[in-house]
């Protein structure tokens, strides 16, 4: 009898201890994520017309392809996919068995519903290059073209093409991305509250996880709360107190105080900028080539890697981040440090050293302005910069400006050079930079040059295929880089922070960084 | 009293117009604009000039600001440009945790401030009077920035009593209903402080002394009562300035609210929430002006009398 006790209350104790373990589990597989301070602040996850669009989006939304941080595409939604040798048509194989969050089917339907409702949104352009969608079954899909759009799969795999579910889409209207989100992600939207956070419950049926993440579905983590947080002091004290397990996007000062931290731990991995200096072909004295090749020439950049940014980073030598195959010029096209060419270049030139080292030619001093917005990283910049000109025997004047103030005066084609960076990872940033269509903002280096337009015009419009257009943003790139427009600074990193006690990473995410695919296999440590 | 009102209420409508054409004229004066932030990459000079029309920006600054005007005498504050959503949403989403914040901060410096400045009061010159403005100096020349920063690292990084930031819990407003209550409360404190002294330097305090009333009942029943018309006046002016006030706090501790839409909207240029909400914080100053001379007139019998 006792024995017998004893073994009941043994087993009881068993289940409880299940009980308490598994209970434990439901809780612990929650987790609180920050977004990147620039996208705080998103008003709706309607990927069709938001302009601004955040870390949570493609985890409601799944898109046709994706890209790995190599910029290399991959299957996703759709299984593969042809292109026809002219260009003027594409053919997608859609993956099946794929349901949106509410039940409805995704097909070749949901497609071609899906694409016209781009019209008329700032975001149209994306899709402005497609006839029309043709539904060949089930499972297919036409694209015809009106012009050839070797851009097509990048369009695809950003994530403004995240497919929403059509029905949902059409009833709820200007409501939809607002009050609810419906797509086939990984994730299903629970509440959404602008400006402070952002709910998501795993989607439990999900089993399309891509080839980019080990787990092909369901995700790991139950329920992921996205917290806006815009000052980056506050929402590292709420990683440090455990408030959050994981920040996007800390700010490199603060790299060394999350290293400090034993439960913290922080994965670093090439960003999509490039810091760069815009020179104003139009203003005196940086009509003459000569001029331009020597302060570009003087960029220091990889001092400027060790002391500005501790050497985080990467030197920029073009004006493309380095993932890109267009970024791969010819060696001898790509701009480096070069103290005495760039002395030589000013003698010849005709700029002579004159008094207190600033050199002088007619009389008259060489004397620049340099510009910068109010940001901390760019006034550092500019100082640095500064120094390096003085070296050439070049006076620069620092001016900063705010962000937004800064364009208008460069619309007035007052400036000389500018520090400055942007963001992006398609070689068709060097359109929007310099091409003559936009002098001012955005190309600051009012740069309009015949043979520049016409190879930008070979690069935008004239290519039929992947390959022709990475050859001819190619020679466009090293146009651009032979006439000496900008000069080429820095390549930022971009790090997570995160809370080693609460989160297990891979080792793919340590060295790609955590990707939105790369969620389906993070886990909450048990 | 009613004719008193209904005069003052009429007053504020040329204010109003005043401010509204100053708040305009700043925000379109400003270098930048929206739609910088609304095109992306690849977008064509055409398509751009296609936006900046769709908001009807190419028009003269005077025809925007008549259009702007009419609709809000409609109640139409307009949609966001960068944030697409009308913008009487956006304030209705955000105005509660303002007013959330901003009252507890008030009630907060109020129910304190004025304790604080009675106590000195009646300790004239003692140790605890002195104790007690040091403070209140120190409170009133901290910035709220740092102040709340401050407070984060202490009550919630080092003793953990509240969460760091937010707004998910009742806890999450302690701290920073603490940061810009500080502020106010100094300021209440001060003016009561010097309020009851002025007060209690008047003839019928002397004849209240003489009829033998004890000091204390002298001080809280009939000193404080004339010593609160001036802090009426300020706690008025400070409504508008609580709502105002807690822009940096709401940054700080990563709430929503006016505050944080504002600067938002700021650093993107979207003109119409930039608009609606400082017409909003002048609103709130204006109404908070006008409620305080009002109770000071319901208190305040000669200011009653001097207005017939």
């Amino acid at each position: 009898m006792k024995h017998q006790l004893r073994k009941a209350f043994l087993t009881g104790s068993t289940t409880l201890m299940t009980l308490a373990a598994s209970s434990l589990w439901a809780i612990a597989q929650e987790a609180t994520f920050v977004m990147p301070t620039n996208e705080v602040g998103a008003a709706t996850y309607n990927p069709v017309k938001s302009p601004m669009i955040n870390a949570a989006s493609p985890l409601i939304f799944d898109g046709l392809v994706v890209q790995d941080v190599d910029q290399s595409f991959h299957p996703h939604l759709a299984e593969s996919w042809e292109e026809a040798p002219d260009g003027m048509q594409w053919v997608f194989h859609l993956r099946k068995g794929v349901k949106f969050h509410n039940g409805e089917p995704f097909n070749a339907d949901a497609i071609a519903a899906w694409i016209p409702s781009f019209a008329g949104t700032d975001n149209a352009y994306m899709v402005e290059a497609i006839d029309k969608v043709e539904v060949v079954d089930e499972n297919t899909v036409k694209f015809v073209m009106k012009r050839p759009e070797p851009n097509l799969l990048f369009n695809f795999a950003s994530a403004f093409m995240g497919i929403p579910a059509p029905k949902a889409y059409k009833e709820m209207g200007d409501k939809f991305g607002v009050t609810e989100a419906i797509g086939t992600g990984p994730y299903k939207l629970t509440s959404f509250t602008v400006g402070q956070e952002t709910v998501l419950e795993r989607n439990d049926d999900y089993t399309w996880g891509s080839e980019l993440s080990q787990n092909k579905g369901p995700a790991k983590i139950q329920k992921i709360t996205f917290r806006e947080i815009p000052e980056q002091s506050t929402s590292f004290l709420e990683l440090k107190t455990g408030g959050v397990d994981l920040l996007f996007g800390v700010p490199t000062d603060f790299i060394a105080q999350v290293k400090a931290e034993p439960n913290l731990g922080v994965i670093t991995t090439p960003a999509y900028d490039v810091a760069y200096m815009p020179i104003n072909v139009t203003s005196e004295p940086f009509t003459d080539i000569k001029v331009r090749e020597a302060t570009a020439l003087a960029v220091n950049q990889k001092q400027i890697l060790d002391s500005i940014y501790g050497g985080i980073g990467m030197e920029a030598h073009n004006f493309l981040i380095s993932a890109l195959p267009e970024a791969n010029v010819d060696p001898k096209l790509n701009i480096s440090y070069n103290p005495e060419r760039a002395n030589q270049l000013l003698d010849e030139a005709g700029w002579k050293t004159g008094a207190n080292g600033v050199r002088e030619k007619d009389g008259k001093p060489l004397k620049v302005k340099l510009w910068a917005q109010t940001d901390t990283e760019f006034k550092r910049l500019a100082e640095a910069v500064q120094a390096q000109l003085k070296a050439i025997g070049m006076d620069a004047e620092i001016t900063i400006y705010d962000s937004s103030a800064i364009r208008d005066e460069y619309k007035k084609n007052q400036h000389q050079l500018a520090v400055r960076s942007y963001e992006w990872n398609n070689a068709d940033i060097i359109d929007w930079f310099f091409s003559g269509q936009r002098l001012g903002y955005p190309n600051i280096s009012m740069w309009n040059d015949p043979k520049g337009e016409e190879l930008n015009k070979k690069a935008m419009t004239g290519s039929k295929t992947l390959e022709e257009r990475i050859a001819n943003f190619k020679a466009y790139h090293e146009y651009v880089l032979s006439q000496f427009v900008f000069a080429p600074i820095y390549q930022p990193v971009t790090s997570v922070a995160y809370n080693k006690d609460r989160l297990k990473v891979t080792d793919t995410m340590l060295k790609k960084g955590i990707e939105p695919s790369q969620i389906m296999d993070l886990e909450v440590v048990q | 009293m009613l004719s008193y009102t209904i005069r003052r209420l009429l007053l504020l409508i040329p204010v109003f117009l005043v401010v509204s054409i100053v708040i305009f004229l700043i925000i379109h004066l400003v270098p930048g604009d929206p739609i910088d932030n609304l095109v992306r990459v690849g977008s064509t000079p055409e398509q751009k000039a296609e936006i900046t029309a769709r908001y009807g920006l190419d028009r003269p600054l005077v025809e925007q600001y008549l259009i702007w005007l009419s609709q809000l005498a409609q109640g139409d504050l307009g949609t966001a440009i960068v944030m697409r959503r009308p913008v009487a949403d956006l304030i209705a989403q955000n105005l509660p945790y303002s007013l959330t914040l901003g009252g507890l901060a008030l009630l907060f410096s109020t129910v304190l401030g004025i304790a604080a400045g009675v106590i000195a009061a009646m300790n004239k010159e003692g140790r605890i009077d002195r104790t007690v403005m040091t403070g209140v100096l120190f409170g009133s020349t901290m910035p709220s920035f740092w102040l709340g920063l401050i407070l984060i690292l202490v009550f919630a990084v080092q003793l953990r009593w509240f969460p760091v930031s937010g707004a998910r819990s009742w806890e999450s407003l302690v701290l920073p209903v603490l940061t810009i209550g500080l502020g106010g409360m100094a300021l209440v404190a001060r003016v009561t402080r010097i309020a009851m002294l002025e007060t209690a330097g008047k003839d019928f305090v002397l004849l209240l002394h003489a009829k033998g009333l004890p000091a204390r009942r002298i001080q809280l029943r009939h000193v404080l009562r004339h010593a609160l018309l001036p802090v009426v006046t300020i706690l008025g002016l400070r409504i508008g300035w609580v709502l105002g006030g807690a822009v940096t706090v709401e940054y700080v501790f990563a709430r929503p609210g006016l505050g944080m839409l504002l600067i938002k909207a700021l650093s993107q240029h979207d003109y119409p929430v930039v608009q609606a909400c400082l017409l909003m914080l002048a609103m709130a100053v204006m109404l908070g002006t006008l409620l305080g001379d009002l109770i000071q007139a319901a208190m305040d019998p000669r200011v009653r009398s001097a207005l017939t």
